[in-house]
């Protein structure tokens, strides 16, 4: 198991941000967190990355999510690009590559550079750099430690078509690579080609959870399915959890 | 105009309607207007007490306004050369200058409603009545005329600021000679101050304030106008009020006359200044620390990467040495520096005794608190990094703090050597006021981490500022009361080390709060605020 998440609770002041999530992703899987706008998705997956305090247990490769062989293991790409004003797209990067003591970088930074269109910003600073920009810097600085686990939230917002094509093709050489993916977005079509397994949020609870194999096995429609529970269908979604 | 005089009036209504369901900020706005009350009672009971006590030197309040209105001006003629001013918001540059209404009412409901903001802003003028009345024994009508100065000094220096930008804005030549102007102007003042003070074989200070009650520095645009129109309002002389109340008049129809007359076009040039200025009050409201971008370039030398080094959690302490290169040429000397050494040179050179000594260490050290207050440990917290590098908390705080750390060491070191040769003061005295500076920076650093560690998830940013206050005159008072009782106890050839117990005091509390709070990391939150 490369991520456990159990009974996770969230939350802030009066507000439950996430209520008892529980949800489990393997070695090589790629697992979406579906749902609307304020479902939880982005708290669920900050708690994850260590980033907020919460009730309930994570484990990442074994390991509590805040202990040290975890944070090794973990790379994530936040919604919105968190970028140092005053340093170049390259300095990110040997910044990251430092901080995580990795050795023989530079070849692959050079490589996600040029994947992401950006071999030629090297000296760009991060304030000099488009919001697109930054978005794949954001994303080339969670990849280089070369995490087992990647957190994308929100990934292709902001992106152009050529870096969107990129992430998803990276997205699946790294599931191949027995990488485990967790992906937050509440735009179906832009996951649709590549999901092992999916969990739709709905008011900081998992409202139903599948697999790709369960879909295409039973012949359900998983946008059906995501309106039914976000357009407030009181009908239980079939083989949904109640939480 | 209806549109726009709807916007007006519309917004004033429903930002007074939204008191009503933000009781804090109702609390706060009662409690200004009590002050303000209890304020102008007392002036009616000074008024009428018939006691006349002697004044402080009225040039003083002048030296103020002086001050006041030259800061404005230069900080918005440089905003001019770099990214211009605004009178404008996001939703009117998206709202209004698509909309078919005349560009010239446009700017003048720009001008009418930032008028309205300086004057609310100008509220802070009014808790100084009691203050003003005491020490100058000005009454209503002085404070109605500083409070007119202030709203015109924002205004005009608002329009100076966009009319340098339309006119330097892409030309290089025009942007020199602005400065040199600027320049040459700051010399002839200096070289004025001089003069009066050879001809008139007196101190410095009092050079200054012979300057300030010239009657050609009235001329002076905007400090020069706006003393000349309080002294005419102070001392009632009613020429000088009108002479300056039209000059900013004058000055100010002709500004707006560029930005209108004909095909002038001033959407384009208000339009970046207006991005820039969105952004920093989101980043306020967000309680984000977002220096203010200018137009200035930043160099990307090869050899500064070379300061990128270390590894683990030492990376973020070179980070951040990297990034303050890219601010300042000599890394730990920058504007600040410059500006402390020369404030402590000058009050060294004018004020003698050594009491004055320990007075400018207090001021330096006051200073020094709300520099650290928004220093490089909590700018690190507003980004997800610090969370997600694999490696002690305790290591990663510390890490984020050696610049903090270093840097009033070499400030303490450079302000106080200067106060040696300026004032010819004991070196020994000075070397132990640079360690209490420096070890005061530590103390800052400890409250900081202390500080984030309680009160980080706190989202009441009042509630926060109290009680970060209360801590540090908790955490400070002991150590100053130490080396008051030392300096009674020692003889006085080792008064030199009066400082020490105050500065070992800081260290210890340091050291502590590292200890204690070293896991701020792993317990606070990422918020992506402050």
């Amino acid at each position: 198991m490369m991520l456990s998440v159990r009974g996770v609770t969230k939350k802030y002041g009066k507000l439950i941000a996430n209520d008892n999530v529980s949800f489990d992703i393997n070695q090589g899987e790629i697992s979406i967190l579906l749902g609307p706008n304020g479902a939880g998705k982005s708290t669920i997956i900050k708690c994850i990355a260590g980033l907020l305090k919460f009730d309930g247990n994570i484990m990442i490769c074994g390991n509590p999510n805040k202990s040290l062989p975890a944070k090794r293991e973990l790379g994530y790409i936040s919604e919105v690009p968190a970028l140092y004003d005053m340093l170049t797209v390259w300095e990110h990067l040997e910044f990251i590559a430092r901080a995580y003591s990795l050795t023989d970088w530079k070849e692959s930074a050079e490589r996600l550079l040029l994947r992401f269109e950006l071999d030629d910003k090297k000296k760009k600073l991060g304030s000099e750099l488009s919001k697109g920009m930054q978005q794949k810097l954001s994303i080339c600085c969670g990849l280089l430690p070369n995490p087992k686990l990647i957190l994308f939230d929100e990934p292709m917002v902001g992106l152009d078509p050529h870096a969107i094509k990129e992430l998803k093709n990276l997205i699946v050489e790294k599931k191949q690579e027995g990488h485990s993916i967790l992906i937050s977005t509440h735009m179906l079509d832009s996951v649709s080609e590549f999901w092992d397994s999916t969990n739709i949020m709905m008011d900081g609870k998992i409202a139903a959870r599948r697999t790709r194999r369960d879909v295409v096995g039973n012949g359900e429609d998983l946008e059906a399915l995501f309106f039914q529970i976000t357009e407030g269908n009181k009908k239980k979604p079939e083989g949904g959890m109640e939480e | 105009m209806k549109a726009l005089s709807y916007l007006l009036i519309r917004q004033l209504k429903n930002r007074i309607l939204a008191i009503k369901k933000k009781p804090g900020l109702l609390i706060l706005y009662l409690f200004i207007i009590l002050m303000i009350v209890f304020s102008a009672v007392s002036i009616i009971i000074f008024d009428n007490d018939g006691a006349k006590p002697t004044f402080a030197d009225e040039r003083i309040m002048y030296l103020f306004i002086m001050g006041f209105g030259f800061m404005y001006l230069f900080l918005f003629i440089n905003s001019g050369l770099s990214t211009g001013s605004t009178l404008f918001s996001m939703a009117d540059v998206g709202l209004l200058f698509v909309a078919p209404i005349s560009s010239k009412k446009i700017l003048i409901y720009g001008l009418i409603s930032t008028m309205g903001k300086a004057l609310l802003a100008a509220i802070f003028i009014l808790y100084q009545v009691g203050n003003l009345k005491v020490q100058f024994g000005y009454g209503l009508k002085e404070i109605l005329a500083l409070f007119i100065i202030y709203a015109m000094i924002v205004l005009f220096s608002q329009l100076i600021s966009i009319a340098i930008y339309i006119y330097s804005n892409g030309n290089p030549f025009r942007k020199k000679l602005v400065k040199t102007i600027l320049y040459l102007s700051v010399l002839a003042l200096i070289l004025s101050v001089y003069l009066i003070k050879i001809k008139e074989q007196t101190g410095l200070f009092d050079a200054v304030l012979r300057m300030i009650d010239s009657k050609w520095f009235g001329y002076v645009p905007v400090a020069g106008w706006a003393t000349m129109f309080f002294q005419g309002v102070a001392n009632g002389i009613l020429i000088n009020v009108f002479i300056s109340a039209g000059l900013f008049l004058v000055v100010g129809i002709l500004v707006i006359a560029l930005l209108t007359i004909g095909t002038a076009d001033y959407y384009e040039d208000v339009l970046i200044s207006t991005e820039v200025t969105f952004q920093m009050l989101r980043a306020a409201k967000e309680g984000r620390n977002v220096p203010r971008r200018t137009n200035k370039k930043i160099k990307i030398r090869d050899e500064d990467m070379d300061l990128l080094k270390g590894s683990g959690a030492m990376t973020i302490a070179y980070k951040h040495i990297l990034e303050m290169k890219r601010t300042s040429r000599f890394i730990f000397i920058d504007g600040y520096t410059l500006f402390i050494t020369a404030g402590v040179g000058i009050a060294g050179y004018n004020f003698k005794n050594t009491m004055a000594a320990y007075g400018i260490l207090a001021v330096a050290i006051y200073l020094q608190f709300f520099l650290t207050l928004l220093g490089r440990l909590k700018s690190e917290l507003i980004k997800p990094y610090i969370f997600l590098i694999p490696e002690k908390s305790i290591y990663k705080v510390f890490a984020a703090s050696v610049t903090s750390l270093l840097k009033p060491c070499v400030d303490g070191v450079i302000m106080f050597t200067a106060l040696a040769i300026v004032r010819g003061a004991d070196p020994l005295t000075c070397i132990f006021m640079a360690l209490a500076y420096a070890s005061s920076g530590a103390v800052f650093v400890g409250l900081t981490i202390l500080y984030q560690r309680v009160l980080g998830g706190q989202p009441n940013k009042l509630v926060q500022m109290m009680i970060g206050m209360t801590l540090l005159l908790a955490v400070i008072a002991p150590a100053i009361l130490m080396s008051v009782a030392t300096a009674f106890l020692l003889p006085s050839y080792l008064d030199f080390l009066c400082t020490l117990p105050y500065s070992i005091f800081c260290t210890v509390f340091a050291y502590v709060m590292f200890l204690a709070c070293g896991n701020l990391i792993e317990k606070s939150e990422y918020t992506g605020k402050i």
